[in-house]
């Protein structure tokens, strides 16, 4: 019996090129598994096989998306494979959203069943989870063993072409896409059951999770403007120029907190955008488009507000993790007290 | 209240000219039945026809579907307030015709849809596939208004149903169940450890052709109002719904409440079945508030554990919708929802116009954008005029082998918000 | 407070202009959802429900709301115009939930586009429209006559 043919994609960690200062690595194609890969292949026993494996540096991936796609996708292209396997990625950031976004064009393009897997936070899952299937990991490689099995058991089956079942049944995180399915009974009887189940405290799965927003109440209106102190946050990615503090383009692992004291506009000359989810020329071309100094600078002066806070903070939202961003948001919050900061206008992208 | 169903099974029908029911079959007497449907002079023209399960036929656009039943002893008769006289239903004893339905077909207005196929993909879609349907297909004068029609073509196939459950009245049923409802006091003393349940039936009250009936009263004139759950039975609730066909609530629906049905199932033994409250899905926003302020101090008045609320429609109704779920959950009082969706035919949009965290258990009744292929069917009762407006929505709906692709929102009954089906999505 | 009707459905116009002020803009189902929207940036109150009815976006063509004051109420009388316009939140939300669920509708439309449509296919769908609308007529206080 000949075997079905996988590829596999792994970053330059797991491809054990090195760790961060090796994240800028271009794509690269080895024959046969590597790291992770080598546990697929095992719990494939003899129904498939790792034809090859392809490492790319998370960063090279991130900033070079449509050139490494492409090259990624002719490398896959040439071993005539049944299925793609990307991941897992667990809860890297950049990793994770390089396996979803190459895993979604190998699908699309190559149109030959293609999955991953990653950590639910994940960046990438969002991103991803309504294109290809994301079989849920822990949130490190320490979770390697357990992630291994899902992986194996759903490749196979994309492989035979057997149904999926539901994202509880087989691991993925749901996908977001509704499917019609026939239950065995009938949806009142359901209802019923769902709600005898709610009485008793028991748990319940809804059939429908609503779609859930973290709602956060205005704030009363600022009654004195006049005499205000106004500061700027933003996830734009608004830095001096240079990016002192290495603010990633993307999937951000900190913010930057800078004083604005000495300007009263922003310009390509001291400062740029560190984002690397939207076309930066027009924020580079005049920085105040997404940080708005100037015009706060003369809001100061005709006493509409009081002050212009010294300090911003800034970070860039692309990607970045709901959990960093929070962290990020009660740290800068604390400090913005201390400075008794009175409001606070935040700006996006 | 006590209510006993008297099932008498029906496993064919036939054309006769002496209508009767023996040993399962039922004859009818075509003449005399069109005869009397063209006595309303707004109704041209009217045929019956007959289609079994398993058979390749398409019946299309179809208008009401309803299981004849006769009310044998006890108050008031069955689909009182349009036509038998209003009077209390829901006590004593009433036969069912189990296993057949009348389904009025004909085109109210140009774009109904509507359809049931008796065999193919389609039939495991709808419920009615299953059922021995005596169709009547009706077409009205010239000129006149739809509201008339549709009141027209409601009242011939009530009076249809009425005319043939007639003939169950002497005979002895197949099976009987019974159902009781108790009042408050006795069921508090009765069942006081269980929980107390109550289920909330919204009904599609938004204008015409978007009408249900209590009593012969439509029911956007309405507050929100207990009933006995026995009373549907005797077909107390009257559809006057004739678009979006795949969750619009017949007649059938309405005597076969689903809900009802499985709350009994449960009554004494998991849960005390307290009753019924109906409440409305109008179009005016101070309407909705005040039905849904009204339907939550109803619950709890009657010291509610949990309730189990249906939606009929989509939009508007979601909005009464999440309006009585979270009113209700306000009060304490836990909640269960039932549902359909529109999330798109790749399943991926939103799936309703309005939510709420607090709706956190929800049935669903299936995506009804979903695209399903219809095979082309032998025999077609009613007009195919409807589908060949949809064949001509896009290029390629229209197979060259006679099939089309349709949403399953075409298929009557394919997405019921009373939990009828087994169809569901994740 | 004024209550008007705005519609693109010609049916409303001809047989509601009587009892209720109706603002006609001949637009397409979301052109007319979203200047209810503006309107109702600019003051006024939403007293139906935009999604009215079973008839899907992209499937009718005609819509009517009726909505109370908002900048329609001050022209001509002249009366409160001085009274600053205050947004009703909840009618934010609906309307523009509202215009967002046609837009989903109308990515999978099934329907012929508007001007395919038979004219007796038209017709019935602003009959259904008008319908739904003056359903609210008892609610809202108004008579028809």
């Amino acid at each position: 019996m000949t075997k079905f043919r996988v590829v596999h994609y792994i970053n330059q960690f797991f491809g054990q090129i090195g760790g961060e200062e090796k994240a800028d690595v271009p794509p690269e194609k080895r024959q046969g598994p590597v790291g992770p890969g080598l546990a697929l292949s095992a719990a494939f026993k003899d129904e498939a096989e790792i034809v090859a494996t392809i490492i790319c540096g998370d960063s090279y991936f991130n900033e070079n998306m449509d050139s490494a796609t492409e090259t990624i996708i002719k490398m896959v292209k040439e071993e005539k494979p049944d299925l793609f396997i990307a991941g897992p990625a667990f809860n890297a950031g950049r990793y994770g959203v390089a396996a979803g976004a190459i895993a979604s064009a190998v699908k699309e393009q190559l149109n030959i069943p293609s999955f991953t897997g990653m950590y639910e936070e994940n960046p990438g899952a969002d991103m991803y989870k309504q294109n290809v299937y994301i079989i849920q990991t822990g949130n490190s490689a320490a979770k390697m063993r357990k992630a291994i099995p899902p992986m194996a058991a759903l490749a196979l089956k994309l492989l035979k072409g057997e149904p999926i079942g539901s994202a509880a049944q087989e691991g993925y995180i749901p996908t977001g896409v509704r499917k019609n399915l026939f239950e065995e009974k009938r949806g009142s009887a359901r209802a019923v059951d769902m709600l005898l189940k709610k009485l008793a405290g028991e748990p319940f799965e809804t059939e429908y999770p609503m779609p859930t927003f973290d709602r956060v109440a205005p704030q009363p209106a600022v009654k004195d403007l006049a005499h205000a102190n106004i500061a700027l946050v933003t996830s734009g990615g608004i830095v001096p120029k240079g990016n002192p503090d290495h603010i990633e383009s993307s999937s951000a692992s900190h913010y930057g907190e800078y004083s604005i004291a000495e300007f009263d506009d922003l310009t390509a000359a001291d400062h740029e955008t560190a984002h690397g989810g939207y076309d930066p020329v027009y924020a580079n071309e005049d920085p105040d488009r997404v940080l708005p100094v100037d015009v706060l600078r003369d809001m100061e002066k005709e006493g509409i507000i009081g002050k212009l806070n010294e300090f911003f903070y800034t970070t860039v939202g692309n990607g970045t993790a709901v959990a960093n961003a929070k962290k990020f948001a009660e740290e800068i919050a604390q400090k913005l007290k201390m400075q008794n900061v009175d409001a606070v206008i935040l700006t996006s992208t | 209240m006590k209510l006993q169903l008297g099932y008498i099974d029906i496993r064919d029908i036939k054309f006769d000219k002496n209508p009767r029911i023996e040993n399962g079959v039922l004859y009818v007497d075509p003449d005399a039945l069109i005869a009397s449907v063209l006595q309303d002079e707004l109704i041209k023209n009217a045929h019956l026809e007959i289609a079994k399960p398993g058979e390749s036929v398409r019946i299309t656009p179809v208008k009401d579907v309803i299981e004849p039943r006769v009310k044998v002893e006890g108050r008031g008769g069955v689909f009182p307030g349009m036509v038998a006289k209003v009077d209390t239903v829901g006590s004593g004893k009433t036969y069912v015709l189990r296993g057949m339905a009348v389904v009025t077909c004909g085109k109210i207005c140009g774009f109904q849809e509507g359809i049931i196929d008796m065999s193919g993909p389609g039939a495991d879609y709808t419920p009615f596939s299953k059922l021995n349907n005596l169709c009547l297909v009706i077409e009205p004068q010239e000129g006149v208004k739809q509201h008339e029609y549709e009141h027209a073509c409601r009242m011939a196939g009530l009076n249809m149903a009425a005319a043939i459950a007639e003939l169950a009245r002497e005979l002895t049923p197949d099976e009987t169940k019974d159902f009781e409802t108790l009042t408050v006091k006795e069921g508090m003393e009765k069942y006081p450890d269980l929980p107390r349940v109550a289920y909330v039936q919204m009904l599609q009250s938004q204008g015409l052709l978007h009408d249900t009936y209590v009593y012969g009263v439509d029911a956007k004139r309405t507050l929100p109002t207990l009933i006995s759950p026995t009373e549907t039975m005797d077909g107390a609730i009257v559809s006057g719904n004739c678009v979006s066909a795949c969750d619009k609530n017949t007649t059938y629906h309405h005597e076969n409440n689903p809900v009802v049905a499985d709350l009994f199932e449960q009554h004494g033994k998991t849960l005390n079945f307290v009753g019924m409250i109906i409440t409305n899905e109008n179009v005016y926003l101070a309407d909705k508030q005040r039905s849904s302020d009204h339907t939550a101090e109803l619950a709890e008045y009657l010291s509610l554990d949990g309730a189990v609320i249906s939606q009929e429609g989509f939009g508007n109704p979601d909005t009464d919708l999440i309006m009585n779920c979270v009113k209700i959950e306000d009060k304490g009082i836990k909640t269960v929802i039932i549902t359909d969706e529109y999330a798109g035919q790749d399943g991926k949009s939103q799936s309703l116009a309005d939510a709420d965290p607090k709706a956190n258990a929800c049935v669903t009744g299936g995506n009804a954008n979903m695209v399903i292929r219809l095979p082309k069917m032998d025999k077609v009762i009613g007009t195919l005029d409807y589908v060949n407006v949809i064949a001509g929505a896009h290029e390629g709906s229209l197979q060259p082998d006679g099939s089309i692709e349709a949403e399953l929102q075409v298929i009557t009954g394919a997405t019921n918000e009373l939990g009828f089906n087994k169809l569901s999505a994740r | 407070m004024h209550k008007w009707i705005i519609t693109n459905n010609p049916l409303v116009r001809d047989k509601l202009n009587e009892s209720i002020d109706v603002d006609y803009r001949p637009c397409s189902y979301l052109e007319l959802l979203q200047a209810a929207r503006d309107e109702i940036h600019e003051g006024a109150v939403l007293l139906t429900h935009p999604l009215s009815g079973s008839v899907k976006p992209g499937e009718t063509p005609y819509k009517s709301i009726m909505l109370a004051g908002g900048k329609r109420s001050f022209s001509g009388t002249g009366a409160g115009s001085s009274k600053a316009l205050k947004t009703d939140f909840a009618s934010v939300e609906l309307i523009e939930s509202a215009v967002e669920t046609c837009q989903k509708f109308l990515q999978h439309a099934r329907w012929p586009e508007p001007e395919k449509l038979s004219e007796q296919v038209h017709r019935d769908f602003q009959v259904v429209d008008y319908t739904l609308i003056i359903s609210a007529f008892p609610s809202a206080g108004i008579s028809r006559d």
